[in-house]
């Protein structure tokens, strides 16, 4: 999905207040107009920054994820120089606010130490093994050297961190990859159009094998250093600048894939145990945990296929499972597999084998989203309504919906304009031979309803951290005149406000990450 | 020899007029309960289109025929004989009186079917004993109970089962339709639970069109924030 307006306006919201104004202005531009070059900025910017200052601005937006470079290659026979670009990671720079929910991730999956290891990374955006080891002595507590070492190994082998992708891949020129690919079987696939960061991405991306290696040597016999032999065809790119630094350690940063790929597992489990029960989440769970190794990427829609026998040895594993009899767990897969009126399948039965349905399960968790919303804002009548025409999936003319949703009729065009203003429904305008008056169509489109859904969460996160920072600055005011049972109810408004804004990041993600 | 008498104007116009008035009663009539609007009179040519008025006052008068607004069409009136009931098309339905909606009806029968289910809540209550009940009680058709429950499932407050005769389905046949109440995930007017964007002031708020950071609405001056934060 594109990012939407308050998106944008967030994203440079978080820039400025970890970053300063000067930082985000430049972050702004590239939100709003796509990949520019250095030049390119400068101009925008000037005369408020210099060139030098537009570098300085793009490497400490580099160092902290939030901005990759890149270059396409000139066309065939051109003279011209591939020129670097720069492309704002919005999604990175959005993940920013949900550092300590990665933390906690790393707390409990692995231990302390690998959380203050990852903390150092989080708060640095990338470090070397070295940088790491530094840092550690210069803290008031050590854990030396070794300790850091295998911490950081921990990560890597869980993909928690990975190597740091390259710093300038080039991207083959569009046009003469589609006239090679003309007329093979790879052009008549059927494949959904890469956009332009996808494309930067995955030229940036390294192997497996780089991104999370077994391996910690750092010298350029390993099978860490960057030569040929190591990087695939296709993803060759000149030698100027490795993703190493200069004393040829290798970069770590946080895999932000790794954590919301986790976050995705956790928001399902507790949404089965909502809808369904402890044993189904449970059983949820260690299907998870089977096929997690094999999920591609991390907005996969299903599963891979899985055995009963495979999930029930999963099961066994986790204490809470330990008590399920195998006839119960397949109790729990017949549970997840069944379709109602109200809940979809969460399992899909084929063959013998399971498969989790992803797409299904976060479906009720949106569903549930934009209708508690549409009660508090509309009111129980527009609620019937939305909730009729979402089971119809199609146009349905105004007297009809007031049949179904038993509302007056001369009411109910309005309180269904309300709900079509705020971008919540779909309109279309009927005209017939002989009737005076058009008749109005209505429908939910789910697309719409949920970017329309996701802009205003991003702008509710953007008042609750503004409304914070005003209720501190009353607190500074205040202070002076202090007592101790006014303190106590700023302390307990700020408390309310984070926890909000920490909750509603969950939904956000429900609806733009997972 | 005597002088011929011209014939009374008057009555040789009210024959006429008789004849008209008889036609467009027959027309009416014809229809039953969905009668007849003024542009369907004017549709015979028989009637000059500017007496049809004259005509349709006139029996109205001698309560003949009655005026009644058709629901699904505002400003077309239907003219309908006294003798027959007005279609369900014309009020608008079941649930119709006198052109509104009986919502006080509604929701009191809506009430007596939560007190149902609220009663077998570790159960479930099949669409046979919850038709059985308001056949008895209120009179209500088989339709008109599926209305209400149908209803009921859109404001989720109940859901609609298939019954697979275990557990709780014990009592009832297999494929049979049955109800039970929807749980924590009933609507009720509380946010759903689990629910975020909802139960902070944003999510109920109708002017978060015009809300921006700088803006004369914005988080620091907004009253529902003020409101939430007022503990």
């Amino acid at each position: 999905m594109t990012t939407t307006e308050y998106g944008i306006v967030y994203a440079v919201h978080i820039i400025t207040v970890q970053f300063g104004s000067v930082v985000s202005k430049v972050c702004e531009f590239l939100l709003r107009r796509g990949p520019l070059s250095s030049r390119e900025i400068s101009r925008l910017v000037e005369p408020d920054m210099s060139y030098n200052q537009v570098k300085d601005i793009l490497c400490l937006l580099i160092q902290h994820n939030c901005v990759q470079a890149f270059s396409i290659e000139p066309p065939d026979g051109s003279e011209s120089k591939a020129t670097v670009q720069y492309i704002v990671l919005c999604n990175n720079i959005l993940h920013r606010v949900r550092y300590n929910k990665f933390s906690r991730i790393v707390n409990e999956e692995l231990d302390f130490k690998c959380g203050a290891v990852l903390d150092g990374l989080l708060s640095n955006g990338r470090l070397t093994l070295g940088q790491l080891i530094e840092r550690d002595k210069d803290s008031g507590k050590p854990t030396g050297s070794e300790e850091i070492r295998e911490s950081l190994q921990k990560l890597v082998a869980d993909r928690f961190v990975e190597r740091i992708p390259s710093p300038e891949p080039v991207l083959g020129n569009k046009e003469q990859e589609l006239a090679k690919k003309k007329g093979s079987k790879a052009a008549k696939i059927l494949k959904e159009p890469e956009t332009l960061e996808e494309r930067v991405l995955e030229a940036a991306t390294p192997v497996d094998a780089i991104r999370f290696p077994h391996i910690f040597e750092q010298d350029s016999n390993s099978p860490l250093a960057d030569n040929d032999s190591n990087i695939p065809e296709g993803k060759r790119k000149q030698r100027d600048v490795d993703s190493s630094d200069h004393n040829n350690e290798v970069i770590w940063r946080p895999n932000f894939e790794e954590f919301i790929r986790r976050l995705r597992h956790k928001a399902c489990v507790e949404i089965v145990k909502e809808r369904r029960d402890e044993g189904c989440a449970i059983v949820l769970k260690a299907m998870l945990e089977v096929g997690r190794s094999h999920e591609k990427k991390v907005k996969t829609d299903k599963s891979v296929p899985m055995s009963l026998s495979s999930i029930y040895e999963e099961v066994m594993k986790t204490e809470a499972g330990r008590t399920l009899v195998l006839e119960r767990v397949e109790a729990c897969l017949d549970q997840l597999s069944a379709t109602s009126s109200y809940l979809p399948a969460f399992v899909i039965e084929m063959d013998d084998s399971y498969v989790v349905d992803f797409k299904s399960i976060l479906s009720v968790a949106q569903k549930d989203e934009i209708e508690a919303v549409v009660m508090r804002r509309y009111g129980k009548e527009a609620f019937r309504m939305f909730r009729y025409l979402s089971q119809e999936g199609r146009f349905v003319e105004t007297n009809k919906i007031a049949d179904a949703a038993l509302t007056e009729k001369k009411d109910t065009p309005q309180i269904l304009l309300k709900m079509w203003k705020d971008g919540y429904l779909h309109m279309q305008k009927l005209v017939v031979t002989g009737s005076y008056v058009p008749f109005l169509l209505w429908k939910v489109n789910k697309l719409i309803v949920t970017k329309q859904m996701l802009d205003e969460m991003y702008h509710a996160s953007l008042n609750l951290s503004l409304r914070l920072a005003h209720e501190l600055e009353l607190e500074k005011e205040v202070i002076l005149l202090s007592s101790r049972e006014r303190d106590k109810k700023i302390k307990a408004k700020g408390l309310l406000l984070s926890s909000t804004r920490f909750k509603l990041d969950d939904a956000i993600m429900i609806f733009h990450d997972f | 020899m005597g002088k011929r008498k011209l014939p009374d104007p008057k009555s040789l116009g009210g024959d006429i007029n008789e004849q008209h008035e008889k036609k467009v009663l027959d027309m009416i009539r014809k229809n039953q309960g969905m009668g007849a609007t003024t542009s369907e009179l004017k549709s015979d040519k028989t009637i000059p289109p500017t007496l049809i008025t004259r005509l349709v006052n006139s029996l109205k008068k001698k309560n003949l025929i009655r005026e009644v607004p058709n629901m699904n069409n505002k400003g077309y009136k239907h003219f309908i004989a006294m003798e027959f009931q007005t279609s369900k098309e014309l009020t608008g339905g079941d649930w119709y009186t006198d052109g509104s909606l009986d919502l006080s009806k509604i929701e009191d029968l809506k009430a007596k079917c939560v007190m149902i289910l609220e009663r077998h809540r570790h159960r479930v209550v099949t669409l046979d004993v919850i038709c059985g009940y308001f056949d008895k009680q209120e009179n209500l058709s088989v339709d008109q109970t599926k209305e209400i429950l149908k209803n009921l499932i859109l404001d989720n407050e109940i859901m609609e089962v298939v019954s697979n005769g275990l557990n709780e389905f014990a009592a009832t046949r297999i494929g049979e339709l049955c109800y039970k109440l929807a749980g924590k995930n009933s609507g009720n007017g509380e946010a759903i639970a689990g629910t975020s964007f909802a139960s902070m002031p944003c999510g109920a708020c109708p002017s978060i069109g015009l809300c921006s950071p700088d803006g004369v609405i914005s988080p620091g001056t907004c009253v529902y924030f003020q409101k939430w934060l007022d503990f």
